[in-house]
């Protein structure tokens, strides 16, 4: 098993050296430089100055030895300075990370809870009614950009009803006791991430239903109804378990479309994350930071890619056998 | 030939969604085509009162939007930009995917090694973020975002085609083809490629879908290109204005969305008509 783990971690390091290299070769396809946007901002106008920042940055040295010493500082996790937040690139990002981290664990909670829930009550009541309805609702929710969906949950819950907070992550200006703040980041996550999960749940739903159809069908499940389970148990415990092994793998290859998505659902819901840290860097330039985003959030999908593998692993000992 | 076709009709017909889904597809495709003579003047161009809302004008049956600009004008003229990116997109993802794929597949060995662990690369990187990154950085052009888009797209398309070749690769007729001392290329492209089409070909057309999605959340953004219309874009400007005038972003949303779900009820459709084995599922 151990073995197994280090094997799938190692696989993790040919790829984000072929992002760091991916990410020199975009700085150096970027018309114009960060000396450029710092000279037009009138950060910096002395011509001493900004060669003293070019050797610093070491942009007068040949592309070979810039790359070398890029690849060197990112394995350090050096990944620059930003000059628009005054800090290390990287503490910038760490800083902003478990906001993202909340929002997105919280999406992947309702899509699985949502998903898994609609597509066990489709395939139960397969040809009815209600299928059908769960089926149109994940036709909708597939299509609906979340962005848009996010605004008009903005517009309905928040704006007309008054439930929720129409952006940011805390209340200002109060301050409470650690348990009351836990609430209050929960009572500002629910519109962001359930406008960022709702089409995740679409897809749960959609495989859900197919997936306990097929399992449904097999021996093993006919074996548990002849040994006289009654039909909650032998859905909920025999089929929806084996059902649920597509759903984890779809889960691990949508992990990277979700942190894209909560990009747009920051945007939206003025979400303290790294969504909002890269839009503003985007707008702003700001480079190092854009390519440190692009780093680190490789780096975090290849690492839940890694570990939902060894969860499959875990669901299904089939795979080990082989 | 033809029966071949009749026969693909009918079992596209039988889907009575993709029939629906290839109704408002037409619709739209109608509507991008008509915008030019229906709209003859520049969308983004201020024409009225601002924030008139939806039916109450009949000038202006959208109503118009912050700055006083026809949001009827901008959604007929918006769906030309969305198709097109869209189009484009997607048959950029599909060069990309069928010529990873094939060559994957068809040379083997560390070729084959090398390709995957590439789309594995591309599977890896979080797509909206690499979009963003390549337009921030080339800069906001309608041909940027359209290739940026089409370069995250394209991994199960590769996959796709790729498991494809590998079972077709050392069929009869393949080796049949070798022998008689035909070129790799003319094997892979005219003789496996159009064997191995029918699921590409369904994939494609949901990569459309994504395409829109993804080009759309870009232009929201405000990443877009300024001087094109694009629906996304709308839904941007009209945000700051969700307290009085919400159907400023309502109405854009919409037209994405009822495109999102046609290309993929067709989508559907299609998957039930080339691939006649799959439909049980």
């Amino acid at each position: 098993m151990r073995r197994i783990i280090i094997r799938r971690l190692v696989q993790i390091i040919p790829l984000i050296f072929a992002v760091i290299v991916m990410n020199f070769v975009l700085i150096h396809l970027a018309p114009g430089s960060l000396f450029d946007v710092m000279t037009s901002e009138q950060q910096i106008t002395d011509p001493k100055m900004l060669d003293q920042l070019r050797h610093t940055y070491g942009v007068d040295q040949p592309v070979s030895v810039q790359l070398a010493k890029y690849i060197w500082s990112v394995m350090r996790l050096d990944l620059g300075y930003s000059y628009r937040q005054n800090a290390p690139v990287f503490d910038v990002i760490m800083q902003q990370l478990p906001a993202t981290l909340i929002l997105m664990l919280a999406a992947v909670g309702i899509a699985l809870l949502v998903g898994v829930t609609a597509g066990v009550l489709a395939s139960i009541k397969v040809n009815t009614i209600w299928d059908n309805l769960i089926s149109l609702g994940a036709v909708f929710f597939f299509a609906a950009p979340s962005f848009w969906l996010g605004i008009m949950m903005t517009v309905m819950f928040a704006v007309k009803l008054g439930w929720f907070p129409v952006g940011g992550m805390r209340t200002i200006g109060v301050d409470e006791s650690a348990f009351g703040a836990v609430l209050d980041v929960m009572h500002h996550l629910v519109l962001p991430a359930t406008a960022l999960g709702l089409f995740y749940a679409a897809t749960f739903a959609r495989v859900m239903r197919a997936s306990m159809l097929e399992v449904a069908r097999l021996d093993f499940v006919r074996t548990a109804r002849a040994k006289g389970l009654s039909g909650g148990r032998v859905v909920l415990a025999h089929v929806m378990r084996n059902a649920m092994l597509p759903i984890v793998t779809l889960l691990g290859l949508q992990l990277g479309t979700m942190l894209g998505g909560s990009v747009v659902i920051e945007a939206v819901f003025s979400w303290p994350g790294i969504g909002s840290l890269l839009f503003d860097s985007v707008m702003s330039r700001n480079f190092p930071m854009v390519l440190g985003v692009l780093v680190l959030g490789s780096l975090l999908v290849a690492v839940c890619n890694a570990s939902v593998d060894l969860l499959y692993l875990r669901l299904d000992p089939r795979i080990k056998a082989r | 030939m033809l029966t071949l076709f009749f026969d693909f009709v009918r079992r596209f017909a039988r889907n009575r969604a993709a029939l629906v889904g290839l109704f408002l597809v037409l619709v739209v495709v109608g509507v991008a085509i008509a915008a030019p003579w229906w709209f003859p003047r520049n969308p983004l161009r201020i024409v009225g009162r601002p924030e008139i809302w939806p039916f109450m004008s009949s000038r202006y049956p959208l109503g118009t939007d912050s700055l006083g600009r026809d949001i009827a004008a901008m959604i007929a003229h918006g769906a030309r930009t969305t198709l097109l990116i869209g189009l484009c997109a997607s048959l950029t993802a599909t060069i990309i995917g069928i010529t990873v794929g094939a060559t994957a597949a068809y040379v083997g060995g560390w070729v084959d090694e090398l390709l995957m662990r590439l789309t594995e690369l591309f599977q890896t990187i979080p797509n909206l973020i690499f979009v963003l990154t390549i337009v921030s950085i080339l800069g906001q052009k309608i041909e940027y975002v359209t290739i940026a888009v089409g370069v995250v797209t394209w991994t199960p398309i590769a996959r796709m085609t790729r498991a494809e070749f590998m079972s077709l690769r050392d069929r009869e007729f393949v080796q049949a083809c070798r022998s008689m001392g035909m070129g790799s290329l003319r094997i892979m492209f005219g003789e496996i490629l159009p064997n191995a089409l029918p699921p590409v070909i369904v994939l494609s057309s949901l990569v459309i879908a994504g395409a829109v999605l993804f080009e759309s959340a870009v232009a929201f953004l405000g990443l877009g290109d300024p001087n094109v219309t694009s629906w996304g874009q709308l839904i941007g400007d009209g945000r700051t204005l969700i307290r009085t005038s919400w159907y400023i972003c309502a109405v854009p949303g919409l037209a994405i969305m009822l495109t999102v779900l046609a290309l993929n009820l067709v989508g559907d459709g299609l998957n039930d008509a080339l691939n006649p084995k799959l439909r049980d599922r």
